[in-house]
């Protein structure tokens, strides 16, 4: 079956382009110009997957990208071209998973596709902890003391890697390696902003963390 | 000269080889045959004849009280050492915050010197015044004191040559009467006298009265000057200023002599003028012109405070302001009033305080705006750009398919636009660095692996160009707050720069910290450079060989943005270079951002070459954070290896 691509941008030649690329590799391109009417077509496309571009016409892209989020655990890739500190930031605070920087390559593009589109949901029944909190890999579920917590699919994924080795410290490139699926040089914050977000969903005090610990000038750790 | 003083004897124990006898003349009383003349003169001190008997238990007595007397002396002086010592450092205390305070307020300032000029004036006045009345009132009193003793004097003479007595009392009792009448009639005395036979002369028979002188006085006070003056002169009449007591005290006074006659004896006549009422007035005069002075002085000290005050407040209100505006405030303003100097100063300041601020916005909202155009043209540019670049890879991808000139075309867009873009992303990077934009994003990272990643990603070019890439370190692990991204970009360029202009020949990383930096050098042993090279190697689009310039690749902003980088972190990145012998490129950062670098812990002028002639190039360019400028460094031999961690830095 093919992946559905949902690709929000209001520059027609550029989406064009990407939906060349897209049908290329063997995906199926959906295509919205106005940010006023990604939530309609994002409800009616169902998509596996949104490409979103941050400056929109009609609405925001990081305001796109934060109704959609509202619904979906769906990745969303932002095409960003300001790679300015605080828009990434804050398109990554708004729920992206990751982003593209323009120009990219069609190669980089596909490959972030392909990354967040990973078939990664054949799991073996397994069930690990990190300090109170529960996770149980196979069933996609996160509780801690019986509550369940809501995680997007690279915030879990985030969190399982982690607790599967609990005795070492990732850096963010190796985290960027495993979870996102980066062979080289990514931007490493992504991995600050996502582990923000994920110590503010299962954190008890996300200002002093107990199960995403910062090991100083390294990287981080789960909790024990 | 008849004397009481008694004959000395001598003590009954020891020194009995001494003349037993005293001094001066023997008295009637004195015993054995006083031939006291011969007593020598150094023991004239008259003494009681018992004390000099006791005198071994004198001494001991004395030898006691001498001892007690030091002891007394040494506490005494100890108490006084302690007591400055302990005053001492607050006496210092106060005379600092005195020379502080005259040094930093000109209200205190102004105050003290109108103060010590006041009183200074004050006190020239009040003597010249004082004087001039003390001399007035004086002269005034001595006039009276002469027509009064003219008078009196007259009136002795003419009742003594009227006189019609012989027998003794008689004559005693008119002496006295006369010479009582001439202190005055009354309750208060007017004047004293003093009535002495003139000495030298023949003593007539019938000379019964020898002297007479009012109550306490003798003739001791009548200055001796005066009496010559009188006793030699004629008839004239002579003063002086004197002395007298009057009950415990003494007064001052002026004495008047004259000469009189009486039954053929010539007596001196002294008027004695008491000059107690005259420096009373003084007294009360000199204590109303010192008050008076004081007074004013006070009140100059307060007039000169006020208009200081008025004078200074003001601007140290302007100071206070603009402290503020230099902190930033740059909506403060001073308080005007008035139309006079101090509040045009104010107007004036303000003015120029609102045109500074106007000037100021102005610049932020330039600064605003570029950024804002920096971003939109960023944004409008990449979208098309993107386009076009994916089309050309699709074009590149399928180039095999295309007859051979359409394959040439293809691959010519692919690496023409993979150029437009990187000048792109690098002119863009440049211009937020002239906006100010360029933001510091700094977290604590092992700088290991930031190299690490710089030396796998550049792997692949350095596999092109043949050259091997080697590491030298101690360390294994050194923690240094960076934004690792813009370090990594730097590491980068220098190390692709390396790789480019290394020929083959291998390319060494040092990397090594001391205690407040850490330092990073990339050295080639390609073709190098020379010293006009090296002075402009992080200038903009600056190639150091135009004819190959557009062949290898690269925007020519790389290192600009390198020094743009370092800039920001406060640190140094400085170039040195060779001709035929390489270069070396070494970055310094602070371990921590706000710390400061004293000394790189790298050399910057590896020492591992050998210079084909003692004439060498040898250059270094050093850029500072402070000094985008180039400044030239010369060189300094060395015979240890570039790697070492060396102390020797240059401060740019």
């Amino acid at each position: 079956m093919k992946a559905r691509i949902l690709v929000v941008d209001d520059d027609e030649a550029l989406a064009e382009m990407i939906g060349i690329v897209l049908r290329n590799d063997g995906f199926e391109p959906v295509f919205c110009a106005d940010g006023g009417q990604a939530l309609e077509v994002f409800r009616s496309s169902k998509p596996d997957l949104v490409l979103l571009d941050l400056m929109l016409p009609g609405s925001d892209g990081i305001e796109v990208c934060r109704q959609i989020r509202g619904e979906s655990d769906v990745p969303i890739v932002m095409l960003t071209a300001k790679s300015d500190t605080s828009d990434v930031v804050r398109g990554l605070e708004s729920g992206a998973d990751d982003y593209v920087p323009k120009p990219f390559k069609p190669a980089e593009l596909v490959a972030r596709v392909r990354a967040r589109l990973r078939p990664g949901d054949q799991k073996a029944p397994e069930t690990l902890r990190i300090a109170d909190v529960t996770i149980d890999v196979a069933g996609h579920l996160v509780t801690r003391g019986g509550d369940r917590i809501s995680l997007t699919p690279l915030e879990f994924d985030l969190l399982v890697a982690l607790a599967r080795k609990p005795w070492q410290v990732f850096t963010r490139e190796l985290l960027l390696e495993q979870v996102w699926g980066y062979r080289h040089a990514a931007d490493t914050r992504l991995v600050n902003v996502h582990v923000q977000r994920l110590r503010s969903k299962i954190e008890r005090d996300p200002e002093a963390p107990e199960v995403v610990l910062t090991v100083r000038g390294v990287g981080y750790k789960a909790g024990s | 000269m008849v004397s009481d003083i008694k004959q000395v004897p001598e003590s009954p124990a020891g020194e009995t080889g001494k003349p037993d006898e005293a001094l001066g003349a023997a008295g009637p009383d004195a015993e054995g045959a006083g031939t006291g003349s011969l007593a020598p003169p150094s023991t004239a001190e008259p003494t009681q004849p018992q004390q000099v008997r006791n005198l071994p238990w004198l001494l001991s007595r004395a030898r006691i009280w001498t001892r007690r007397g030091l002891i007394l002396v040494l506490r005494v002086s100890r108490l006084v050492t302690i007591g400055v010592r302990q005053i001492k450092p607050g006496l210092r205390f106060l005379w600092r915050s005195i020379l502080r305070r005259w040094r930093r307020s000109m209200e205190f300032r102004t105050v003290l010197t109108t103060l010590l000029l006041a009183v200074t004036s004050f006190a020239i006045v009040g003597a010249y015044l004082s004087n001039q009345i003390a001399n007035n009132l004086f002269q005034e009193r001595l006039a009276q004191a002469e027509s009064e003793s003219r008078y009196n004097v007259k009136q002795v003479q003419d009742t003594f040559d009227g006189a019609q007595v012989t027998d003794q009392s008689s004559v005693i009792t008119l002496v006295y009467d006369t010479l009582t009448a001439v202190e005055g009639r009354g309750s208060v005395i007017q004047r004293r006298y003093v009535f002495e036979a003139a000495p030298e002369q023949t003593k007539p028979r019938n000379r019964w009265v020898e002297s007479r002188a009012s109550d306490q006085l003798t003739i001791r006070v009548i200055p001796p000057d005066l009496r010559k003056a009188v006793q030699e002169g004629g008839k004239q009449q002579f003063w002086a200023p004197t002395q007298f007591p009057v009950g415990n005290e003494d007064r001052p006074g002026i004495a008047v002599g004259n000469k009189v006659t009486f039954n053929g004896t010539v007596y001196e006549l002294y008027l004695i003028y008491d000059l107690n009422t005259a420096q009373q007035t003084l007294d009360e005069i000199q204590n109303v012109l010192w008050a008076g002075g004081a007074a004013l002085v006070l009140m100059i000290g307060a007039i000169a405070w006020y208009v200081t005050r008025n004078v200074v407040s003001p601007v140290s209100h302007a100071a206070v302001v603009s402290e503020k505006l230099a902190a930033g405030q740059l909506q403060e303003r001073m308080v005007v009033k008035g139309e006079d100097e101090v509040a045009r100063l104010g107007a004036s300041f303000n003015h120029m305080a609102a045109s500074l601020q106007e000037q100021i916005t102005q610049l932020a909202t330039l600064s605003q705006m570029q950024q804002r155009f920096v971003s939109d043209v960023s944004h409008e540019l990449r979208t098309p750009l993107t386009t076009v670049r994916m089309a050309a890879e699709v074009l590149f991808d399928a180039r095999d398919d295309f007859d051979p000139m359409n394959k040439r075309s293809a691959e010519l867009l692919y690496y023409q636009v993979e150029r437009f873009q990187s000048l792109l992303s690098d002119l863009l990077e440049i211009s937020r660095f002239d906006a100010g934009a360029a933001v510091l994003d700094a977290e604590p990272q092992d700088i290991f692996q930031v190299v690490a990643h710089v030396v796998e990603g550049a792997a692949p070019v350095a596999e092109e160009y043949g050259s091997e890439v080697r590491l030298n370190a101690r360390q294994k692990s050194i923690v240094v707050e960076m934004d690792s991204r813009r370090i990594e970009r730097i590491l980068r360029n220098l190390l692709l720069n390396a790789l480019e202009h290394g020929e083959g020949k291998p390319v060494h990383i040092s990397v090594a910290a001391n205690h407040d930096a850490v330092a990073v050098s990339v050295r080639d042993h390609g073709i190098g450079m020379s010293q006009a090279e090296a002075a402009r190697v992080f200038d903009r689009f600056w190639r150091a060989d135009p004819a190959r310039a557009r062949t290898t690749g690269g925007s020519g902003l790389g290192l600009s943005i390198a020094a743009e980088d370092t800039k920001l972190h406060n640190g140094w990145l400085q170039a040195w270079g060779s001709k035929g012998a390489g270069s070396n490129f070494r970055l310094t950062l602070p371990l921590r951002q706000g710390g400061s670098i004293v000394k790189s812990p790298l050399l910057l002028e590896p020492a591992d070459i050998d210079f084909p002639g003692a004439t060498s190039e040898r250059h270094v360019l050093v850029l500072g954070t402070d000094n985008t400028g180039t400044a030239l460094e010369s060189p300094s031999g060395s015979g240890e290896p570039a790697a070492q961690d060396h102390e020797q830095g240059e401060k740019p």
